[in-house]
């Protein structure tokens, strides 16, 4: 008795919540038919790490989003999803939008790889961007960029503004990325400051503002003067500037959210690629590559240099992206010593494939551990 | 040497602040005889409201009230549910953990300006600044502690006084008594129910300063993970503090900065993983926790955590 | 007139049921009195998160993926609090269940049959998960230590600890230094039933069954029942205590290690991020609101999946932030707590001392 009881109010719970649900379904599914109704839009969905308030990361994804808007306008449709973690949910979120229906799906995070991969594989007729990955197939592109490029470019302004020629890198993950990108950076600091050094600290986190910051002040008492980092918020950038120290931030403008202190910023600007790839879609041209641009492409590019950079300084940088963008000149190019003074490339030769890919060393004048 | 010294003191300071703050409320309460594992949840708490009230008003004092308000109010929930309603402490402290995770979140996302989407996340406020003590703050060691934010000096206050009301005023010893035997308590005249309600009420204020710490002086700013498990590490240094708020600093001090900490001995070029350095807290809970109970059993004498903890008053019960 | 509660000798079996619906629909309504705060229509955010939930077959399986380890987990903290143990580490014992399963895919797996794999890892998740239970049920049974807060920091440690393997030790060598163990073979992946849901629905299923069968009908089910009502009337009927609380606290951890397996062998076929999810710290509210049911357990994980999923669901179609679902897994208990009074107590009347004196 008292078992029927209970089975009862489970069934009538689940009715009242069904049908009480009915009615407001109702409602959405009348707006998404209109939706349809009105065009055969092309709909792009992103999938984000973090949110566009982060100023950094997913902010850099969100304007590309809206670069593609702007360009195409009515074209398209499109739509993002914040804050996704990169575990058992991703596969889920990313499923449920090529379910709905829309054409091309983003992912734009390194975790999201094997999501991507195991829902591309059941919706061939979807096209799938994975941004930072190593892992295609016939819908499904990688897409990046060469950001060591102006990482090379923010260490030559670095390198000039030192006055203590110990510079602060507040990074993530000892990952090649990572890795190339403070190789890069060492090596624009120590062409035009062979004294100086990149003191490294790890922050095995891409996105907590409570530990990066922690990680900026102890390099600020370790000597530092400018804080450059790899991380996905501005605290590190924040940091420095309460101290009255000087930093370089990284994927977005940082300067225009923190202030002139930041003296400048390697940045991504995903619009030129996703206008690209977005226009290949809708021409039917599409074709699954690895894409990887630089400077050239103008996929990644430096920020405008605060007021405090000499007129020297900037120069200087002009004259060096001119020089990566014709192609005559790349930043590992030798000669490279590395962290023990060995000799990894030497005048006129460039680094082994292998090596570039894995970046397994440190070039000279970075102060840190590979671990 | 000094100079490293007094930059590592200074940051142990400043991070153990919203510790030592959560710590002695959570103290408070457990003397009572009431466990709160909803601290995060109100640190949470009072980090978003307190961030979000200087945005808009510019009054660091209606914030920190704000936030105390608030986390008064989630402290009485508990209260309510524990004491009147006498339900399980362990589930109502997660529940309140799991809803002001939920909900900072949440308000986090509705209640930033629009031009930021309402985010709070990203955006600027006011903040509490160090404020340096002339003279003596220029000094090494002494410019660690006494170059810090006006929370840092209250904070220096309350853990004398804190201490002198539980072991020296009468209130602190119907305190200790209610959470030590409720019942003798209670023919001694003393408002068990009352008494129990009032120090949970206190004690979810201080997590809510701690929690406002956070938000406006130490890591200025709001974002989901500012606590980065804080909540926790305060019901770990309740045991480790063996239930004295004057031994609180201790464990404020030494875990407080273990992040900082780890930061610096990476940067002074010293090796040691920093996971082993990051679990250290926890085991060491473990570890104190067993002496401790060790020592209860062999010594007879009574260090440790209240003997009522935990458990439900009930006037008439057999 | 005076009003005291006494503590009813039976629970009250039309409360027992009626108050978890009640709960649900309190916290739906307090939550909902938020969002109209918010200018928000609630209507339309449950509206949402149910059609997220189950909206059509394949949110169901996705429904279904994410009250796996709830189930299981849930189940586990049931057996312990069964007898008061606070058991509050099911977190990092399903943590724990997942590295020793990812272990025997990783690295048995070399020195077994292929069809020896999944057995093992099944094991080996059981042993890591009771191991881990192990240790406050130790301390507890043998020290006397308090077990709330020593399940709850051994929580961190193995989260940290996992975080550790995946980041340094058992990084995969091709991975291009990302966090991650490489992919296991094939022989280790949990087989799928439909979609995403694998294996471990069964495994929830039956141990449900088979705990409640084992709960309500033999000895060992009284004998707990026993020591967490009367620990006196259990020595008095010569239960052995500490023997039945590390026994029962193994199976505990064992059950929510075996949550651990079915993410790492069933989801991610790696050791990665995403297994400390919060799961372990449901699967509590679960045990509570399921009234230490398992077989109640079973519905109720797929509810608070629903929270989890809808969650999502909300922000996509609506635009919310997807903390909803965690705003109302936490209310959803209040409600309950606060009733859970009536139907373990009832008032009654009695005339105070004075007035019966006059």
């Amino acid at each position: 008795m008292k078992k029927k009881l209970y089975w009862l109010i489970l069934i009538i719970s689940a009715l009242t919540f069904l049908t009480g649900c009915q009615k407001k379904t109702d409602v959405s599914d009348s707006g998404d038919k209109a939706a349809v109704e009105q065009t055969e839009k092309f709909k792009i969905a992103f999938i984000y790490i973090g949110a566009p308030g982060d100023l950094g990361w997913t902010y850099e994804h969100y304007r590309g989003k809206q670069m593609i808007e702007t360009k195409y306008g009515s074209k398209v449709e499109t739509v993002h999803i914040e804050d996704v973690p990169e575990g058992p949910d991703a596969s889920r979120v990313i499923r449920q939008y090529a379910q709905e229906g829309y054409n091309m799906i983003f992912t734009t995070s390194f975790g999201y790889m094997d999501p991507t991969v195991e829902v591309a594989a059941e919706f061939p007729e979807v096209y799938f961007e994975h941004c930072s990955g190593y892992k295609t197939a016939d819908n499904l592109s990688t897409y990046f960029g060469k950001m060591y490029q102006p990482r090379y470019l923010s260490g030559l302004v670095a390198g000039s503004m030192t006055k203590s020629n110990i510079i602060g890198y507040v990074a993530a993950f000892p990952i090649p990325e990572v890795t190339r990108g403070i190789n890069a950076f060492t090596i624009g600091v120590r062409k035009v400051n062979p004294d100086a050094v990149v003191k490294v600290i790890w922050t095995s986190t891409w996105y907590n503002p409570t530990q990066e910051r922690e990680a900026a002040v102890a390099l600020l008492d370790a000597g530092a003067d400018i804080i450059a980092q790899h991380q996905d918020t501005t605290e590190p950038q924040k940091a420095a500037m309460e101290r009255g120290k000087l930093s370089i931030g990284y994927d977005s403008d940082m300067g225009s959210f923190v202030g002139e202190t930041v003296l400048t910023s390697p940045v991504w600007n995903w619009g030129a690629y996703y206008t690209r790839t977005v226009g290949e879609a809708l021409e039917g041209t599409w074709k699954s590559e690895s894409y990887w641009g630089g400077l050239k492409e103008g996929v990644v590019e430096l920020a405008k240099m605060s007021p405090l950079v000499p007129a020297d300084v900037v120069s200087l940088v002009e004259t060096e992206t001119a020089k990566i963008i014709s192609g005559s000149w790349d930043v590992f190019d030798g000669p490279i010593k590395d962290q023990d003074g060995n000799i990894l490339a030497a005048e006129g030769e460039s680094i082994d494939a292998g090596k570039l890919l894995s970046q397994s060393f440190f070039v000279e004048g970075v102060d840190g551990k590979l671990k | 040497m000094i100079g490293l010294i007094t930059s590592l003191l200074a940051i142990t300071i400043s991070a153990g602040t919203s510790l030592l703050y959560a710590t002695i409320g959570e103290i408070y309460t457990e003397r009572s005889g009431i466990l709160n594992l909803g601290i995060e949840g109100m640190m949470l708490m009072g980090a978003v409201t307190s961030f979000a009230v200087s945005y808009y008003t510019n009054s660091l004092f209606l914030a920190l009230l704000i936030a105390m308000v608030v986390t008064a109010f989630m402290a009485l929930i508990h209260a309510f549910l524990t004491i009147t309603m006498k339900a399980n402490q362990v589930v109502s402290g997660l529940s309140i953990t799991i809803f002001g995770t939920g909900l900072s979140s949440f308000l986090g996302k509705r209640l930033g300006p629009e031009s930021n989407n309402f985010n709070l996340y990203g955006v600027n406020g006011k903040n509490f600044p160090d404020i340096q003590v002339p003279l003596v703050g220029d000094w090494p060691i002494f410019s660690a502690i006494l170059n810090q934010d006006i929370l840092t000096y209250i904070a220096y206050l309350i853990i004398p006084l804190a201490w002198f009301f539980m072991y020296k005023t009468k209130k602190g010893l119907n305190l200790r008594a209610v959470g030590e035997n409720p019942r003798t308590a209670e023919a001694m005249g003393i408002n068990v129910i009352r008494t129990r309600y009032i120090y949970t009420v206190i004690g979810g204020m201080f997590a809510g300063i701690g929690g406002a710490h956070l938000a406006l002086a130490y890591t200025p700013g709001w974002n989901e993970h500012i606590t980065g498990g804080r909540g926790w590490i305060v019901i770990a240094l309740v045991i480790f503090a063996m239930w004295n708020p004057g031994k609180a600093i201790l464990g404020t001090l030494l875990f407080g900065g273990i992040n900082a900490i780890q930061f610096r001995l990476q940067a002074a070029g010293t090796d040691i993983p920093a996971s082993l350095l990051n679990m250290l807290p926890y085991l060491v809970t473990v570890l104190a926790l067993v002496l401790l109970t060790v020592y209860e059993n062999y010594g007879k004498r009574k260090i440790g955590a209240p003997s009522a903890l935990g458990k439900p008053y009930m006037k008439e019960d057999k | 007139m005076k009003f005291v509660f006494e503590k009813r000798k039976t629970q009250l079996k039309r409360l027992l049921f009626l108050i978890p619906f009640i709960s649900f629909v309190g916290s739906l309504f307090l939550s909902g009195l938020l969002l109209l705060a918010f200018k928000t229509n609630p209507l339309m955010v449950y509206g949402a998160m149910f059609k997220g939930a189950f909206g059509n077959w394949f949110n169901f399986q996705e429904t279904l993926v994410k009250a796996i380890p709830l189930m299981l987990a849930g189940c586990g903290v049931i057996i312990a609090f069964r007898m008061r143990f606070w058991n509050i580490g099911a977190e990092g014992q399903l943590v724990m269940g997942g590295i020793f399963a990812a272990w025997v895919s990783l690295f048995l797996i070399d020195f077994i049959p292929p069809w020896l794999v999944l057995p093992a890892a099944f094991t080996a998740a059981l042993i890591g998960g009771g191991l881990w239970a192990g240790i406050p049920a130790i301390l507890k049974a043998k020290l006397g230590v308090d077990e709330t807060l020593t399940s709850l920091m051994l929580n961190y440690v193995a989260i940290i600890f996992c975080q550790y393997l995946y980041n340094v030790v058992w990084i995969d060598p091709n991975g291009y230094g990302f966090p991650g163990s490489k992919i296991f073979d094939k022989a280790a992946w949990l087989p799928r039933l439909t979609g995403r849901v694998h294996l471990g629905l069964i495994f929830a299923l039956i141990i449900a069954l088979v705990l409640w069968f084992m709960l309500k009908k033999t000895k060992w089910g009284f004998e707990l029942k026993i020591i967490g009502e009367s620990p006196m009337t259990a020595k008095y009927l010569g239960i052995n205590i500490p023997k039945n609380i590390i026994i029962a606290l193994f199976i505990s951890g064992g059950i929510s290690g075996i949550a651990g397996m079915g993410e790492v062998t069933g989801i991610a076929h790696r050791l990665t991020h995403g297994l400390d999810m919060g799961y372990g710290f449901t699967a509590i509210i679960i045990a509570w609101m399921s009234q230490l049911n398992p077989i109640a357990a079973i519905f109720v994980s797929i509810l608070m999946s629903v929270l989890l999923v809808g969650g999502d669901q909300v922000q996509r179609t609506m635009g919310l932030p997807s903390a909803i679902g965690l705003l109302l897994q936490g209310m959803i208990l209040f409600p309950l707590l606060a009733g859970a009074l009536f139907s373990e107590y009832r008032v009654k009347s009695i005339k105070s001392i004075g007035e019966a004196v006059k």
